[in-house]
Parts: C-alpha cells; sequence; structure tokens
C-alpha cells in the first residue's frame, strides 16, 4: 500500500487535512510534528493520554509504601521517643508524601516510555517518512491509502496548502 | 489545479529521503551554535573551575583523613559552612523547579526561553548540595547509615527524626530534577541528533530514544510534562519546608519558628532566581542569545526577585517581633546578638544584600538594564548565603546556657570546600552548555510557529 508525504509549514493545515482525510475514510496517518501543539494531539490517538493512569498507580503506590515502611519498621525495631506512639502517623506522613511524589515521577516517565512507545526503531533507525526538517519547522503527513486513491489523496493534500506531496513507499 | 496522474507520483517525486537543508530553523541554527567548538576563553574559565574544584577535593580528602578538626569548629557550633552551604544550594536549585513547574502550570510561556537552564542549574545545585552533606557528616564511608536498609543488626532509622524526612525529600527532588530535566530534553536531542556527526551523533541517537516527534509522542509528553509539573509543584515547596524543620523542629532560640517553612521556601525561590540571572547574563551575552533571551524576560525575573525580597524581608521583620513580643528571654537575646553580637557583620550584609539593595527593582528602568540586575542578583546570592550563616551560626552559639556560648570562625580548609563548591556548579554549567542544547529549542519554536501562523492569517 503507497503512502504519501505531504510538507506542511502550519500546524492549522495539518490539523484541517488530517480531519478531512479521516472523514473521506482515510484513517491511516501519522503526523510528524517539531513541537507539541494540541490541535494535532488528537489525530492519530484520540482521547486522554494513558500516562495519567501510571502517573495515579505511581502516586498511590508511593503513599502505601511511605506508609508501609515507616510503620512496619518502626514497630519492628521499636524506639521509644517522648512517649510517642510507634505507628505516628503525622511525622511519617511526610516521608509518604515524598514517596508518593517520587513513585508518581518515576511512574510517569516509565507511562511515556511505554505509551510513546520509546525508545523505538531500534539504535538510529528512523521511519522512512522521518526526515530532519520536522524537526526544523515542518510538519510531515503521511497518508496511507490503496493505489487507486493516491490522485484524490494528493489532490487533498495540496488543497490544504502542503508544500510538496512525496510517495515514500508502494 | 489538476492534480498530477498517480503514476507521476511516483516518478517524479524523489522518495522522501534525507533532505539537503536540514538546518531550516533559524532556531536550530542559534541554539545548537552554542554547542559547537571551544574558544580558548571557555578553555581557560574550566580549566579554573576544575583546578578550584580539584584543591578543594584534595581538602575534603586530607579532612576524611585528619577529622573534622581541620574545620573551625567549636563548642557548641558543629554546624559550620558546610551545613550552610548545603542549604544555599538545595535554595538555588528551586529556581529550576518554579520555573518548570509551577510557571508551566500558570501557563507563563516566558519561561521557554529560560526554563532549560534553569532545570540544568537545580540538577547540578541538588547535587553540590549533596556533597555538603558527605562532607560535613565527616565519616564519609558511614554515611549510608541514613538509608533505612536491612542489616544483620535488626535496626532501622528513626522516621520521626526531620534528618530522616531531609534524606527523602533531597534524594526525591535530585531524581525528579533529573527526570524533569530529561523529560524536556529529549525532543531537544532529537533536534541534535539529526544535524550532528561523530560521536555527538551517537550520544544524542541514544538520549532521543528515537523520537520523531510524532502526535502519540508529543500527546504523551505534554501529558507527561504537565503531571511531572503537578507533582514537582508541590515538592518544590515541601524540600525546603523540610530542610526549615531540620532546624525548626529544635528548641535553640532563633530555630524554633513556625514561620521557617514559607520563610525558606521564599528565600530558596528568592536565591534561585537570583543564581539563574548571574548565569543566564553571561551566557546570554558571550553566546548571543539576546534574540531569546529578551528584556522583558530579565523584567520577569525581577519581579519575582522583588516579589520574594519582599517575603524575605517581611520574614525577617516578623522574626524580630516575635522574639520581641514573645516575652521569652533567650529569644530576645537571640536576636539583639543576631543584629549586634559577634555575628553583626553577616546580619547586616544579609538585610542589605536582600531587603535594601532589590528594591532598586521597583524601577522599569533598573528592572530591564542587564548590568544592574547582574549586580542585584549577584548581591543577592552573597546575602542569601549570610542569611544561612546567620540563622545556623548565631543561632548554635547563642543557645541557653551562657556558660557554653560559643564564637566560630570558619576555617581556611572550610573556606576552600565552600569555594570549590561554587566552582563544581560551574564546572557542570559549563561542560552542559557544551553538550545539551541550553535553551529548550521546541518549546521556543511553538511559540514562533503560532506567531508565524497568526502573522499569515493576519495578512489574509
Amino acid at each position: 500500500m503507497p503512502s504519501l508525504l505531504a510538507v506542511f509549514d502550519k500546524p492549522g493545515s495539518v490539523a484541517e487535512v488530517a480531519h478531512r482525510l479521516k472523514n473521506r475514510g482515510y484513517g491511516d496517518l501519522e503526523v510528524y510534528s517539531p513541537a507539541a501543539f494540541p490541535e494535532l494531539d488528537d489525530i492519530v490517538d484520540a482521547g486522554p493520554s494513558r500516562v495519567r493512569v501510571w502517573t495515579l498507580v505511581g502516586g498511590l503506590l508511593g503513599a502505601v509504601t511511605g506508609y508501609a515502611l515507616t510503620i512496619w519498621m518502626a514497630n519492628d525495631w521499636q524506639l521509644m521517643i517522648g512517649g510517642k506512639p510507634f505507628s505516628s502517623i503525622p511525622p511519617y506522613t511526610v516521608i509518604a508524601f515524598e514517596l508518593t511524589i517520587l513513585f508518581g515521577g518515576l511512574l510517569t516517565l516509565l507511562g511515556l516510555l511505554v505509551v510513546a512507545k520509546l525508545p523505538s526503531g531500534g539504535f538510529g533507525k528512523l521511519s522512512k517518512a522521518y526526515s530532519a526538517r520536522f524537526s526544523a519547522e515542518e510538519f510531515g503527513l503521511v497518508v496511507g491509502c490503496k493505489e487507486r486513491d493516491v490522485l484524490e489523496v494528493d489532490a487533498l493534500l495540496r488543497d490544504y496548502d502542503a508544500k510538496e506531496v512525496t510517495l515514500v513507499e508502494a | 489545479m489538476t492534480p498530477p496522474p498517480a503514476m507521476s507520483v511516483a516518478e517524479t517525486l524523489h522518495p522522501a529521503a534525507e533532505p539537503a537543508d536540514t538546518g531550516g530553523s533559524k532556531i536550530n541554527r542559534d541554539i545548537l551554535r552554542v554547542m559547537e567548538g571551544v574558544s580558548l576563553g571557555y578553555f581557560g574559565l574550566l580549566a579554573i573551575v576544575v583546578l578550584v574544584v580539584a584543591w578543594a577535593a584534595s581538602l575534603w580528602a586530607l579532612q576524611v583523613y585528619e577529622g573534622l578538626g581541620l574545620a573551625g569548629y567549636s563548642v557548641p557550633i558543629f554546624w559550620g559552612v558546610y551545613i550552610v552551604t548545603f542549604v544555599f544550594w538545595i535554595g538555588i536549585a528551586h529556581a529550576g523547579t518554579l520555573i518548570s513547574a509551577i510557571l508551566y502550570l500558570f501557563r507563563a510561556k516566558w519561561r521557554n526561553s529560560i526554563n532549560r537552564s534553569a532545570e540544568a542549574m537545580t540538577v547540578f545545585a541538588v547535587l553540590t548540595a549533596a556533597q555538603f552533606l558527605g562532607i560535613h557528616v565527616g565519616r564519609l564511608w558511614k554515611a549510608y547509615f541514613i538509608l533505612p536498609y536491612p542489616n544483620q543488626r535488626g535496626l532501622w532509622v528513626n522516621f520521626k527524626s526531620p534528618l530522616m524526612w531531609d534524606t527523602f525529600a533531597i534524594s526525591t527532588y535530585a531524581t525528579i530534577s533529573v527526570i524533569f530535566l530529561y523529560v524536556g530534553l529529549i525532543p531537544d536531542l532529537a533536534v541534535a541528533r539529526d544535524r550532528a556527526t561523530g560521536w555527538r551523533k551517537l550520544l544524542y541517537t541514544a538520549l532521543a530514544l528515537g523520537w520523531q516527534g510524532t502526535t502519540r509522542q508529543w500527546k504523551s509528553h505534554s501529558r507527561s510534562v504537565l503531571h511531572l509539573s503537578g507533582l514537582a509543584t508541590p515538592l518544590v515547596l515541601s524540600v525546603h519546608s523540610v530542610v526549615s524543620w531540620d532546624f525548626a523542629m529544635t528548641v535553640v532560640p532563633g530555630w524554633h519558628a513556625t514561620i521557617f517553612a514559607p520563610y525558606f521556601v521564599a528565600g530558596a525561590i528568592f536565591s534561585g532566581m537570583a543564581m539563574v540571572i548571574t548565569v543566564m547574563v553571561p551566557v546570554r551575552r558571550i553566546y548571543h542569545l539576546e534574540t531569546y533571551i529578551t528584556a522583558y524576560h530579565f523584567d520577569n525575573m525581577a519581579k519575582f526577585l522583588l516579589l520574594t525580597s519582599w517575603i524575605v524581608s517581611y520574614s525577617y521583620i516578623t522574626e524580630y517581633f516575635v522574639a520581641w513580643y514573645s516575652g521569652v528571654e533567650a529569644e530576645q537575646s537571640a536576636f539583639w546578638l543576631r543584629a549586634f553580637g559577634p555575628y553583626w557583620i553577616s546580619t547586616w550584609v544579609m538585610i542589605t544584600c536582600n531587603a535594601i539593595i532589590p528594591q532598586i527593582l521597583w524601577f522599569k528602568k533598573l528592572r530591564t538594564h542587564v548590568p544592574t540586575l547582574f549586580v542585584v542578583a549577584t548581591f543577592v546570592n552573597i546575602g542569601m548565603w549570610f542569611e544561612r550563616y546567620v540563622i545556623i551560626i548565631s543561632g548554635l552559639s547563642r543557645e541557653y546556657d551562657p556558660a557554653v556560648w560559643g564564637v566560630y570562625t570558619p576555617s581556611w580548609v572550610e573556606l576552600s570546600i565552600l569555594a570549590g563548591g561554587f566552582a563544581f556548579f560551574a564546572m557542570l554549567f559549563i561542560i552542559f552548555l557544551k553538550i545539551f542544547p541550553v535553551i529548550a529549542i521546541t518549546e521556543v519554536k511553538e511559540l514562533a510557529i503560532h506567531e508565524r501562523a497568526h502573522a499569515a492569517e493576519e495578512a489574509h
């Protein structure tokens, strides 16, 4: 199946043409962007990012670990200090708070790697359609379509200010 | 326009191979240029800081061998320059997270030009601070006793101690700061990868993790930065609060105050912002980054300095008021001695640098006059080091029993290691400048592309 790569200057054009293409049934899309633009977020994968689940799980795990660690250790090696209970929640809340942040942060990083599928493509191997101009200031939109639809897609892309359209794979 | 036939698309248009022009972005060129080549001046500066670090490291080694007698400790003062400097560097580390996380949540786009350098400073400042804990404990080889590790004696650490809270706070802060810096760097590392050759290509290829800027990657990245900001915001407030509790949880006059947590946090942001200005002014000048770090950025940073200067000044006034109003003799004499006792010079340096000099920033002309701002920021750095010196040393030297009052004078070993701390921080930053983009390329680009698109729409 051929793929067409269109190059754009503006994120708005990419978002509009992608929307149009999806309406026409061309759902096999990939976008390369030099920076984060909210208008492009839902083109390939609509709905909220699943990274949030990782952060939440990490945070909860950290809080539970913080309290469990401190309470268990304080009871395993009992130090009587100023008549305070061994399971003394207020001071242990500091540890639980810090571990909430720590685990939340670590799992956010892990979540980013898993959800964004990083590291990707093996060492130094990037996809055929990617080029260094997409880490400059241009946008790339890759559309997978049947051979008979190439003309239509090409026309559509050019209608939305594509600077150039190339065939990346046959 | 009639589209070309299908075959002509295939035949006439070349496959999307690497285009010849990969540097079509002025932003890429301008910022990546900082990493290119090293001048004699760069080498000279690096050599100086490396020598100072080596000098300090050798004295530290000597201190480990000889013992803490080389420091100027005398009864009852056993927290000296090392702890003062530890608190100072932890404070410096706060600007990065403030700029990166808190201003991110507030959608303050002006942070984009300075967040990378501030994040890097955070990491380097935490690393510097952590060393001073190791230097302070003396018996470095036993520092791991602070960690809750399983051992054959069946002992566990005391989690009711603020020093334990500090251990968890600082290590969490160090880890989150590194994650924050790295996550932000990934897209920029891809920019560098696409334009690098040789060993740099290998390094950036490995660190960029195959980043291609797909929407899935950007979406996850933006969400991760948002979550990390959400986590780092309470963290930054907690870290210096916990550091302040190392003091406030004791019954030492001058330390035992509920105001300490917000007082320390404001002071940390104050000093951190001053350090960002102190470092970024010469970097901007040397590497011609005036297009990216403008008078607008300095104006905003100066406003932060002014605001936090007032919070710190208010805290100074409150401390004195509470000491007087409490009617507690020990508190009153502690504060009287701060201003007029053996450490009066430190106290008045602190007040002059932190409360008086920053007031010139009320004038916009001075806020946007970079050399003036640089001088003010340098004074703030000095003043904030002395603030910690005043709090720690004067507090310990005049406790309840006059029979154990003492006077502390830092030894030359301590002052050399203090200088080594500054040199270590500078060394890491100087090396960072040549390996990683000092300005967040993709974030600056995001603004530039938006502006360009809006300009084009208006032209239509």
